[in-house]
């Protein structure tokens, strides 16, 4: 059902990207990861996803930064991919910003385990 | 003492006649003798008068001494005392017996010699009491952590304790007679605020001023904050025109600002790890297959505990955030019964694996309710945790109740656990209050319900407990409805796109109809 979706992972922790991604392909998606923030831009632009599971705080680009490149200054860049960010900064602050930025989901990694996560991805795609 | 003087006046007469009457009868006899002896009589000097003179006069003279003598002793006696007096020596006694007045002025001298001892002694002491009250005040002065100094009327410096050389990095000698502008000027936003407002002041009343977080420069430049109290004084006689105290501020600032960083990265740092290990203990449980019904009980034990860590760290960030004043409010119209029906059907999963039972009481329709979801779903959760923490697994019972009340939605959840000591009941809602007596079954930082007052009355509602020891608790909050519109419960009105709240996050979803 899922084969077909594809995700993005751009998240500077290793042994946490592995960890959903492992519970994210066990669902039949395909997930293709990047480790900081400019590396997760380049392959965000190089190809169209499903979905971007986005991580703030990551060296070279914060994931706010990535998430306005790809959303750009209107907020109507990469329509067909759902971008969630996925970080345990619980700041109002940074959750308003990643609303205004067009982002369709903010989660607080520790407030949720890898299968709610791939509830809300089931939903979200 | 009237009676007395006649005393004396009349030996002194008695003595005045003998010593004069005595040679005048001597006198008179012998002219008496001269006469009867005629014409004839010679007045033979050797054999009259001589004898005449020493019977007559000698006496007299004798008598006179004593006279003199009993008069210059007790004068003497008199003058040496008082030369003791002027030495100093106030025990001198001046008691002279038999002397008369001398007598009396002597009692008199005695009494102003012992009243002179007295106040002399009282003197000393209260010189000693002075002093010791002196050293006193000094030390106090001097052993406070606070920087206390004194300013005449010109406004120079004439009093600077210990602390306030230490705060200031200056000493007795740089300060004392220094104008205190020049040397203590605190600042608020570059003015020299609290030496204008002392200038301002005509010192004809007692007056207090009060400055928050003054800057102050030490004599090394580093710059320090401080909460300043000036007092001016009326009519002090000491010549005080004003005291001024201040309290550092710079170490209290700086471990708030520890504290808040601490919490931060402590909430960022722990989460991280607290976010694998949850997440690990998820996959397994998903994923682990043929484990023995122990082991299996065992990853359900942990998958518990670390949720209930999630849930810990999770207040503890809230208590900070509140108290910072960093807990936004976001409120949106919200259907209340949909919004009770949601929270109810995500709790279902945690209730059931605990063995619990869940029950709701739910109106059919409700007025649109303002408020914020996510700080409402907070204090549901944190009130039907502890219904869960309270009660026993197979008979365990939690009701929500939700009923309106006029202007207001009252939400009750209520369970049939152990219930609350009456005396718990007061403190319930303070800070890290916990139940002591309750069993080690239970565990929480205390924050829960002090998170859920704070919630509640921002948002301009109130919250209580009724509880029966042994029984179970009812908690209940109720929050104005600011109505905006009666909508009813059926769902056409819900817009295309909703955002789902979660603790602290949000998923759009565009899928809901």
């Amino acid at each position: 059902m899922a084969g077909s979706k594809t995700i993005l992972f751009i998240e500077d922790d290793k042994p946490i990207a592995e960890m959903y991604a492992r519970v994210l392909e066990h669902e039949g998606y395909r997930v293709d990861f990047a480790y900081d923030g400019a590396e997760g831009l380049n392959k965000a632009q190089a190809k169209q996803y499903d979905l971007i599971l986005l991580d703030i705080m990551m060296p070279e680009k914060t994931g706010i930064e990535v998430l306005h490149q790809l959303r750009g200054d209107d907020g109507k860049g990469s329509p067909g991919t759902k971008i969630v960010i996925l970080t345990n900064l619980a700041q109002n602050k940074t959750s308003q910003e990643a609303l205004t930025a067009r982002a369709d989901g903010y989660i607080i990694k520790a407030d949720i385990v890898p299968s709610q996560l791939v509830g809300i991805v089931k939903k979200l795609i | 003492m009237g009676m007395k003087s006649t005393r004396y006046l009349r030996q002194s007469l008695a003595l005045f006649f003998i010593v004069t009457l005595i040679p005048a009868l001597v006198v008179a006899a012998v002219w008496y003798l001269n006469t009867q002896a005629g014409a004839a009589f010679e007045l033979n000097f050797q054999s009259y008068v001589l004898p005449v003179m020493i019977v007559g006069v000698l006496p007299a003279l004798i008598l006179s001494f004593i006279f003199a003598e009993l008069l210059a002793r007790p004068v003497l006696r008199i003058h040496a005392a008082v030369m003791e007096l002027a030495r100093g020596n106030f025990k001198a006694q001046f008691k002279s017996r038999g002397a008369g007045e001398f007598e009396e002025i002597g009692n008199a001298l005695d009494q102003v010699a012992m009243r002179m001892q007295q106040m002399l002694s009282q003197a000393s002491s209260e010189t000693a009491i002075i002093a010791a009250e002196r050293g006193k005040l000094y030390s106090v002065l001097n052993s406070m952590t606070d920087g206390v100094f004194a300013l005449d009327r010109s406004g120079r410096i004439i009093l600077f304790n210990k602390a306030a050389c230490q705060l200031t990095g200056r000493t007795i000698g740089q300060v004392a007679g220094q104008l205190a502008e020049k040397v203590m000027p605190f600042r608020s936003g570059g003015e020299l605020i609290m030496t204008r407002w002392l200038a301002s002041q005509p010192g004809t009343e007692h007056k207090i001023g009060m400055w928050k977080g003054l800057e102050l420069y030490r004599a090394d430049g580093q710059s320090l904050f401080v909460d300043v109290q000036a007092v001016v004084l009326k009519d002090d006689p000491n010549g005080i025109a004003a005291l001024v105290t201040f309290h550092d501020l710079t170490k209290q600032q700086q471990l708030e600002e520890m504290k808040v960083d601490f919490v931060a990265l402590a909430a960022h740092e722990l989460r991280t790890p607290l976010t694998e290990v949850k997440g690990y203990l998820d996959v397994l449980a998903n994923e682990a297959k043929g484990l023995s019904k122990s082991n299996r009980e065992f990853l359900d034990r942990a998958v518990a505990s670390a949720a209930t860590l999630s849930g810990l760290m999770h207040n503890l960030l809230n208590v900070s955030r509140i108290e910072h004043g960093e807990l936004g409010y976001q409120p949106e119209a919200l259907n209340y019964v949909a919004f009770i029906n949601q929270f109810a059907a995500d709790l279902k999963p945690r209730i059931k694996q605990q063995r619990r039972k869940l029950k709701l009481e739910l109106p059919k329709t409700l007025p649109t309710l303002m408020a914020d979801p996510t700080a409402l779903r907070e204090v549901l959760t944190n009130l039907t945790d502890n219904a869960i923490n309270h009660t026993a697994p197979g008979n365990g019972t939690i009701t929500i109740t939700v009923v309106q009340h006029r202007g207001e939605i009252e939400t009750a959840v209520t369970d049939n656990g152990v219930g609350i000591t009456a005396d718990a009941l007061p403190h319930l809602f303070t800070k890290f209050f916990r139940v002591s007596e309750l069993k080690s079954t239970t565990r929480g930082t205390g924050l829960g319900l002090y998170i859920c007052k704070s919630i509640v009355e921002a948002q301009g509602g109130h919250i209580w407990v009724d509880s029966v020891e042994g029984e179970g608790s009812t908690f209940t909050f109720r929050l104005p409805v600011h109505p905006v519109a009666q909508i009813s419960n059926s769902g056409d009105n819900e817009p295309t796109t909703t955002i789902t709240r979660g603790a602290h996050g949000w998923i759009k979803d565009h899928s809901v109809h």
